[in-house]
């Protein structure tokens, strides 16, 4: 064993270089622009956190340095290549005020990170209801900023209750939810410089919502409504995914808040608060069916129109359309009991629990994606609709083999669903 | 040749076994071959075969791991459908833990508590038995999945509710999980019992508590937390096994239950686990730097003591899988301080271990390199573990890859480096040869940098917003570059396990032209070293009286007037000669093999046919009674005594002192 003395000291000195170019590929890896990056806050909250959580990086960093370059300064100093019988180094067992010492200091500095741990963890966790000045329907309401965020199998939903005082008793069942004034799925407003209110369950398994630029996350619990708060100090797009494991598809259940500016925010409040618009000459056919009538479109020339009725025949016992099948819809036939509200589809920027960009980036509508989702959504995100077995509801989008008229009119139908948002947002929404 | 030196040698009498006792079986005797194998209670063989089994079973787990890797070297690949990354990955979870390194651990205990402690064997020789073949059984069942239950569990190995129940798992894997686990968590528990009571029990004369190893300690420590741990965790599986075959709502938020009892249940188990996977190479440490620092371990009693307190703090820590989970945040403040308290023992071992080296005779042989790549890592694991006790912190790191990171430098950095540093230390004393040290040099240099390569990046990712447990990643998010990195990584650690199968195969080959490695070839400590290697089926010649902690090292070495160390004696004359016939030894027997063949029965009889539950609990409950009615020893066996016989009426399981002639030919008079 003697001989690979020499090869012993070259193979450290090159695993330590080795270990220096790493670790400068991670700090270039650090820079790159990264989405869901938990060390670049944009919110107060997010900002404490990360306050809190530097320095302590830079401690445990300081450390790592401090053992790691002493077992390394060892290495090159006391290493020998082989015994010699008596050679023996100074026999030590041991040293109390060294290892008092040792051990209390690392508990000191224990003491002194629990110190700002529970000031900051006591500041997350404090919710301040300030009010919030919403008009709706011409009044002018004072909203305590709250949004109701239910999660399921594989999206996440939002209710906005701007007339009523939302707290987690009156909430109760997530599956039987009052009636919200706006309902959103996959996106999310707010105000910007305001503090949100969160309030979260969910309808199925255990989800996680975490938006990392604006606030750590918080589970989505059956049962359970938690409240948690976010943040944003400027107008923006900002990304978020599932972080607890919920089965098939959770890696592709995502979501978006959408900051805005105090006007913008009126602005898409009252958007998103009027019902759908109803295609050129489908009034009749709508009307009647409102009235419980059996309703018939006839021929039509226009594609939307044919989309609509599409819609009412095809989709409408899960997906609900405001001032089209509002009046006859009672919760969705899937495992969670819900499916995405559609009424607005159009002015959202992505589809199908975040995963797909409603429009492209020269701002047309993301046909593509739309249709092959509409043909064969299992295809497009696994979602196991057609049932795991026998007696399981389905938990997503099933099949349900339409003919490419039937989808390409679809299609047309959902892009009226609109308004389609800003340029500017679509420009942030991309990814890439 | 006696063994009256023995502490708890029991009452000896003439044996009149002219007779059969109630005319059972007889009892197989020892011999070679598999039937050899199969029927042993040496707690030599159990140690070996534990060990060779975890090794097939950390292939299994990192086939499991590379599928999961190549999945994610790029972004949107489609290589495994959603369902079967889910799959693999929960598996890949639960084998590494349950299968791969809890046996691998166990391994190390069974083999080396009895030869450090100066014992002939455990406590009870066939409970050992039932342990490993009952884990066996159980570790096949649970992998048995694959083909009989529609897939692998797709829960995650921590299989929360409700996603754990049978309306969104609706295949037999979670089945599989619960009653897999089950049976392997017996096991566990058995193996817990027997080797508790051996060291409370069974130590040479003069080996008090604390002149034991530090690794005999930590190897105790451990046996205590899964005493503790697996019944929490054994009441979790029941309940949830219960809500998918029998149609029970513990689990069921909409029959009112809350999802959270299932976290606090299996949490309560889950973070002592961790524990009990990093505290046997904690130990294992402890024996190997000393060695190879030329210097007694520093700070003994504090060595102890930290691996107390952490067996006692692990029990106060659990809901810090849960600061995200709304325990309300009180109680996320109360677990967020104890976890940081949790690092003091924890350091205060790191710098025990640096103290040791500090000032000593460092030779880096591979037990060494491993066990210094031992410090290291665990260092960046226990470090970045401070960092999410910190809550407001954790609610950004929980459930990223940072996550992933941390506990793989805690588990692989602490726990599976130090694990191969004990395999290259002792196995020339278990195998009678050692391992070549230059393919040795090469197996950790590629295994330390795979392994930084694989979970270095991961840091970065989880900082990044990489989620965990999601089976693809889109473009855009930074994730690309460092997800490659991890996968090419991960093929490193692949081929260097594949190099140290290879250097065990090759070095075995090549030890015949070497000489053999004598009882102690490394100047080790303990009095395991005492004993020539291999370690004779008998370990001790005569049983050790202990005058001091590091027994064996007093033996060789002394001090003068001045404290220098001089040379006592040399290891040839301070060995043993492991020549010692007709020396007692339990008998071997078929039943813990049978009793443990039922248990995977009853498995499959629940999931599938309720009698196969039938026929298993007979075989199992035959077994019993086999055990019970068989004869302590078998009366045909040659008796090599005729002074120290025990009493073959007895018919409890403390096999310690019964026997059989391991030396035949002189069983006629060696008085």
């Amino acid at each position: 064993m003697r001989k690979h003395n020499v090869s012993e000291v070259t193979t450290s000195r090159w695993s330590l270089s080795g270990l220096i170019v790493l670790l400068g590929l991670v700090l270039a890896g650090c820079a790159s622009d990264a989405e869901l990056d938990t060390l670049k806050p944009q919110s107060d909250v997010a900002r404490s956190i990360d306050d809190l959580m530097d320095p302590v990086l830079a401690v445990a960093g300081v450390v790592m340095v401090i053992i790691c370059g002493a077992i390394v300064y060892m290495a090159m100093r006391n290493r020998v290549s082989h015994y010699e019988d008596l050679d023996f180094p100074e026999q030590i067992h041991g040293n109390n005020t060294l290892e008092v010492t040792w051990t209390i200091v690392p508990a000191v500095i224990m003491a002194l990170i629990a110190v700002a741990t529970v000031v900051t963890h006591l500041a997350v966790n404090d919710t301040e209801a300030n009010a919030y000045s919403v008009e709706v329907a011409g009044e002018t309401e004072s909203w305590e900023p709250v949004v109701v965020v239910v999660g399921q199998q594989w999206w996440w939903e939002y209710r906005y209750y701007f007339d009523q005082d939302i707290d987690v008793e009156a909430l109760g069942d997530p599956r039987n939810l009052p009636e919200a004034d706006i309902v959103t799925s996959g996106q999310m407003a707010i105000p910007i410089g305001q503090e949100i209110e969160l309030i979260i369950s969910s309808r199925d398994v255990i989800h996680s919502h975490w938006i990392p630029a604006l606030n750590g996350k918080r589970d989505a619990r059956p049962g359970f409504w938690a409240p948690w708060k976010l943040e944003a100090d400027d107008p923006g797009v900002y990304f978020g995914q599932c972080t607890e494991f919920c089965g098939l598809s959770h890696s592709r259940m995502r979501m978006q808040v959408t900051a805005m500016t105090d006007a913008n925010f009126q602005a898409w409040v009252d958007q998103q608060m009027a019902p759908a618009e109803i295609p050129a000459g489908a009034e009749d056919y709508v009307s009647e069916l409102r009235a419980g009538n059996n309703a018939s479109l006839g021929d039509s020339d226009s594609a939307s129109a044919r989309g609509l009725e599409a819609f009412v025949s095809n989709c409408s016992s899960c997906h609900l359309i405001n001032g089209v099948n509002d009046l006859s819809y009672s919760g969705a036939s899937t495992e969670s009991g819900a499916a995405p509200d559609l009424t607005h589809f159009a002015s959202r920027t992505t589809f199908a629990g975040g995963i797909f960009n409603t429009y492209n980036r020269d701002g047309s509508l993301n046909r593509d994606d739309l249709s092959a989702w509409i043909r064969n959504p299992q295809a497009m995100k696994g979602n196991a609709a057609n049932g795991l077995g026998d007696g399981v509801a389905p938990r997503g989008m099933p099949t349900l083999g339409l003919d490419e008229r039937t989808i390409s009119d679809l299609v047309a139908y959902l892009e009226t669903l609109g308004p389609k948002p800003s340029d500017e947002l679509l420009a942030q929404t991309e990814v890439d | 040749m006696a063994t009256t030196e023995e502490p708890l040698a029991l009452e000896s009498g003439q044996a009149d076994i002219a007779e059969r006792p109630l005319g059972v079986m007889t009892r197989p005797q020892g011999g070679n071959g598999w039937r050899d194998w199969l029927s042993t209670v040496d707690h030599k063989k159990i140690g070996i075969m534990y060990g060779v089994a975890a090794m097939f079973f950390f292939i299994v787990g990192g086939i499991e791991a590379l599928l999961l890797r190549t999945q994610l070297a790029f972004p949107e690949q489609g290589l495994l459908s959603p369902q079967l990354y889910n799959e693999l990955f929960t598996m890949h979870g639960v084998t590494m833990v349950f299968l791969f390194i809890m046996p691998l651990a166990a391994a190390f205990a069974n083999y080396l508590i009895p030869l450090q402690i100066g014992a002939r064997d455990v406590a009870f020789p066939r409970l050992n038995a039932l342990s490993f073949w009952t884990w066996m059984s159980g570790a096949v069942f649970l992998n048995s999945t694959w083909l009989v239950g529609g897939g692998g569990a797709d829960c995650g190995w921590f299989c929360y509710s409700p996603n754990s129940g049978i309306t969104f798992s609706p295949t037999h894997g979670v089945d599989f999980y619960a009653i897999g686990l089950l049976i392997t968590g017996i096991a566990s528990l058995v193996g817990a019992m027997n080797l508790i009571v051996t060291v409370l029990n069974m130590r040479a004369p003069g080996m008090s508590l604390f002149r034991m190893p530090v690794m005999t300690w930590m190897l105790l420590i451990t046996q205590f937390l899964l005493a503790f741990a697996l019944p929490v965790i054994t009441v979790a599986l029941f309940l949830l096994l219960f809500d998918r075959v029998f149609d029970s709502q513990f689990f069921d938020p909409e029959a009112g239950a809350d999802p959270l009892l299932w976290q606090h249940l299996f949490w309560i188990f889950g973070h002592p686990e961790v524990y009990i996977i990093v505290l046997p190479s904690f130990g294992i440490i402890s024996e190997i730097i000393p060695t190879f620092s030329r210097k007694p371990i520093f700070g003994y009693s504090f060595m102890v003591f930290s691996g107390i307190a952490i067996g006692f703090m692990g029990w106060g820590v659990w809901a810090h899988h849960m600061f995200v989970s709304g325990i309300g945040p009180i109680s996320v403040l109360a677990f967020s301080l104890s976890t940081m308290f949790i690092a003091v023992p924890t350091g205060v071992k790191i710098l025990n271990w640096l103290a040791t080296m500090w000032g000593g005779k460092l030779w880096f042989t591979t037990p060494m390199l491993f066990a210094v790549g031992t410090v290291a890592m665990f260092t960046i694991g226990g470090l970045s573990g401070v960092t999410h006790a910190i809550a407001p912190a954790d609610t950004q790191q929980t459930d990223t890859y940072y996550i992933v990171a941390h506990f793989h430098y805690v588990i692989f950095g602490g726990g599976v480096l130090g694990l191969m540093g004990g395999a290259y230390f002792w196995w020339p004393k278990v195998f009678g040869y050692m391992l070549n040290e230059t393919r040795g040099k090469i197996h950790f240099w590629m295994m330390l940098v795979g392994f930084n390569l694989t979970f270095g990046p991961m840091h970065v990712l989880g900082l990044q917003g990489m989620s965990r447990r999601i089976d693809t990643y889109s473009k855009g998010f930074g994730f690309d570059f460092w997800n490659l990195v991890a996968t090419l990584g991960s093929y490193l650690i692949a081929i260097s396990v594949a190099y140290f199968i290879y250097n065990t195969l090759r070095s075995r080959k090549e030890a015949v032209h070497l000489p053999p490695p004598g009882p102690d070839p490394w100047d080790a400590r303990s009095l395991e070293w005492m004993l020539p290697s291999p370690t004779p089926e008998h370990n001790f010649d005569v049983i050790p009286t202990i005058e001091s902690q590091d027994e064996w090292w007093h033996r060789k070495y002394g001090y003068d007037e001045n404290g220098n160390v001089i040379r006592v004696a040399t290891i040839e004359e301070a060995a043993q000669k492991g020549d010692a016939v007709g020396v007692h030894l339990p008998s071997p027997s078929f039943w813990p093999l049978v009793l443990a063949v039922g248990m995977p029965l009853i498995g499959y009889g629940i999931i599938f046919n309720l009698w196969l539950c039938v026929l298993g609990g007979l075989l199992s409950g035959g077994a019993i009674y086999a055990w019970i009615l068989e004869p302590v020893d078998d009366p045909d066996a040659g008796h090599g005594h005729d002074d120290d016989h025990p009493d073959d009426d007895h018919s409890d399981d403390d096999d310690d002192g019964d026997a059989v002639a391991v030396g035949a030919d002189d069983s006629a008079g060696d008085a």
